[in-house]
């Protein structure tokens, strides 16, 4: 077994609401996530809005406290920043992709400005020419040659997928161990989503990073990881070996989310999905299951405890009772 | 052709002024629907798929305008029609769902007054019938009648979207329209919409253009495809044989650049490059530039819209033997 970099213990994130209606309302967006990231692996975090997977990114990347339960980096506890030292030595080892490469760049800053930074920051380039060099290459190895051309412009002159490919190039540029990577093609048109994928492909062989992809497609976290967790309403359902829990889905969220992926390859379907509505609110989160509202096979069980994770052996677990 | 032919587009070329040039976003479109056919249009963003419903519908901004062409709609070409002429059309005979639906619905009407009001405007009816119009409509995309009351916030992005497309099949038109209608939900709420609209199209017997940039998605329902790039169809035909066997090399292009749930992850290819401007588009062949397969003389010459089997059209000097 390769070794564990990034480790979730019983993880919850809770958000207050504010406003004089809402004291005393919190929401759940994240409840007792246990997960392990292996050095050089992908694990795709998958979910549908609101499911919890982008606050789960958040909280790692330090961006929201948790609200309970531990992280781990490579064995040592993760606390809260007490000053910027520690802040930055932690976000130089867990980096994060963004899901908007139209908002995540300064627009009235240079393609030069954007990626200098993190180099200046955390002083990884002694003297201009080894800043310069760094730059390039850099951008070189995301497909953006040559480097000096691109350096230049403003984020407005680059199309969506090059200043996604400057996103993923800044993002490297520290030499992380972690990148929790957000959505990064879900905005991009669907002829650049695989070269982007790709890229990114290559890039965690070559500098052996670990990824928490984090997406809605299903069929895409096939492509892009080997295990495969699946988030509902703030809490992990079902979770292993990406061809295991595709092909062998045991949870009826899991089973439903595949049914309603399309499948063109399998021609025109009969198969109704059977499921009525919608993902709950997190404000009061339903009782026991979070599914079970919504599940064709609920028991009355359902609603009253939350079902453990159970191992059904082979790194694969699943929470529910009817398993 | 056995079935009656309900809408006709020849040689249709539609564009915007904008401060940089003209951009002419639907550049000699034809295409023939049949009643009950369900037509899948897939393109990326900027091919100008969206340009053709609104042209269609003839609800062009006003920066833009349809240059020529005819549109014929059961046998009357409706391209020239003034306002007054074009709302005997629209919506009592096509109708046409946003791709926001979130946005679509008047905020401060409840759905009951937004309903009502679409049958009065059009109807000769009092206001309990319309009332009743309305409860029948809203029963079919299984939305009980208690919500009649409720406001657009009240309820659900899918529930949004149900009512979107009970709206527009409340006079019940003889097209449906249909820009991205699902793009912003998710794919469980995706796949229930889908089922809908097949369910009510084969009880209501309407024809749909579908307008997606998921071409995975289309393939399972629809009858024909077209494909459009830079403006133009570049191939056209029935969905599961224009699946089977793309023959465009742009339509080959997007086939795989979707990752599939089943059978062996192999690596993708996309396309490489991106979707060129519309102001002064290449020459010849438009997607020459990023064509794996393009020869000297695809540059030259625009390649026409040709058939190459029964039912198939496609635009590429390489399709047919043509060259």
């Amino acid at each position: 077994m390769t070794k564990t970099i990034l480790e979730l213990r019983n993880v919850s994130k809770h958000f207050r609401l504010t406003g004089i209606r809402n004291i005393g309302k919190t929401v759940h967006a994240m409840d007792d996530i246990d997960l392990r990231l292996c050095r050089g692996e992908s694990l795709a975090l998958v979910g549908e809005s609101g499911s919890g997977k982008t606050t789960t990114a958040s909280v790692i990347a330090g961006m929201y406290e948790k609200t309970s339960g531990d992280i781990l980096l490579d064995g040592q506890p993760v606390r809260a920043f007490r000053n910027r030292a520690e802040s930055l030595a932690y976000k130089k080892r867990v980096q994060m992709i963004f899901q908007d490469p139209f908002a995540s760049l300064n627009p009235t800053h240079t393609i030069r400005a954007i990626m200098e930074r993190p180099f200046l920051i955390h002083g990884l380039a002694a003297g201009k020419t080894a800043l310069e060099s760094k730059l390039s290459e850099s951008l070189e190895q995301v497909g953006l040659s040559p480097a000096a051309e691109y350096l230049r412009r403003f984020p407005h002159e680059l199309s969506g997928g090059q200043r996604q490919r400057v996103n993923i190039a800044r993002t490297f540029a520290v030499d992380p161990e972690v990148i929790l990577a957000d959505e990064p093609t879900s905005m991009l048109d669907v002829s650049i989503r695989i070269g982007i994928m790709n890229m990114m492909l290559d890039l965690k062989e070559k500098k052996n990073v670990s990824y928490l992809y984090i997406t809605h497609d299903l069929a895409g976290a096939r492509y892009m990881s080997t295990r495969i967790a699946v988030m509902y309403a703030g809490m992990i359902m079902e979770i292993g070996p990406t061809e295991e829990v595709i092909a062998n889905a045991l949870h009826p969220y899991v089973k439903l989310l595949k049914a309603s992926a399309p499948a063109p390859q399998e021609g025109k379907r009969n198969d109704e999905v059977r499921a009525k509505g919608e993902i709950p609110s997190l404000v009061s989160p339903p009782s026991g299951c979070r599914f079970h509202t919504r599940c064709p096979y609920a028991k009355d069980v359902c609603s009253k405890e939350v079902p453990a994770m159970r191992d059904v052996g082979n790194g694969h677990l699943v929470r529910c009772v009817l398993v | 052709m056995a079935e009656k032919t309900l809408l006709q587009i020849d040689h249709l070329k539609a564009g915007y002024a904008t401060k940089a040039g003209f951009v002419r976003a639907v550049d000699d479109v034809s295409f023939s629907l049949r009643r009950g056919e369900f037509l899948g249009i897939a393109g990326e963003s900027g091919c100008g798929k969206s340009t053709l419903a609104y042209a269609v519908m003839r609800l062009l901004r006003d920066n833009a305008a349809i240059e020529s062409g005819r549109i014929v709609f059961d046998g009357t070409d409706i391209a020239g029609l003034d306002e007054r002429a074009m709302n005997e059309y629209r919506w009592t005979k096509m109708a046409m769902v946003f791709q926001s639906a979130m946005n679509a619905l008047n905020p401060v009407l409840s759905i009951e007054e937004q309903l009502v009001d679409a049958v009065l405007a059009h109807r000769n009816v009092s206001k309990s019938e319309a009332r009743g119009i309305a409860t029948e409509m809203l029963e079919l995309v299984d939305i009980n009648a208690d919500r009649l009351s409720s406001f657009p916030h009240q309820l659900s992005g899918g529930m949004r979207q149900r009512i979107m497309i009970a709206m527009a099949l409340l006079l019940r038109p003889d097209l449906l329209i249909m820009d991205e209608p699902t793009t912003a939900l998710d794919v469980v709420v995706q796949r229930s919409i889908l089922q809908k609209i097949q369910e009510l199209r084969m009880r209501l017997g309407f024809s749909v253009i579908f307008i997606t940039h998921d071409l995975s998605l289309l393939v399972e329902i629809s009858d024909s495809l077209a494909i459009m790039y830079a403006g133009k169809i570049c191939e056209y035909g029935p969905s599961r044989e224009l699946y089977a066997a793309p023959e465009h090399p742009y339509t080959k292009g997007l086939m795989s650049s979707f990752p599939t749930l089943t059978g062996p992850i192999t690596r993708m290819g996309g396309i490489e490059g991106q979707a060129p401007g519309l102001i002064n588009p290449p020459q010849g062949c438009r997607f020459a530039p990023r064509c794996s397969s393009a020869v000297p003389l695809c540059s030259d010459r625009e390649p026409a819209l040709v058939p190459t089997s029964a039912g198939r059209l496609c635009a590429c000097r390489l399709c047919g033997g043509m060259i």
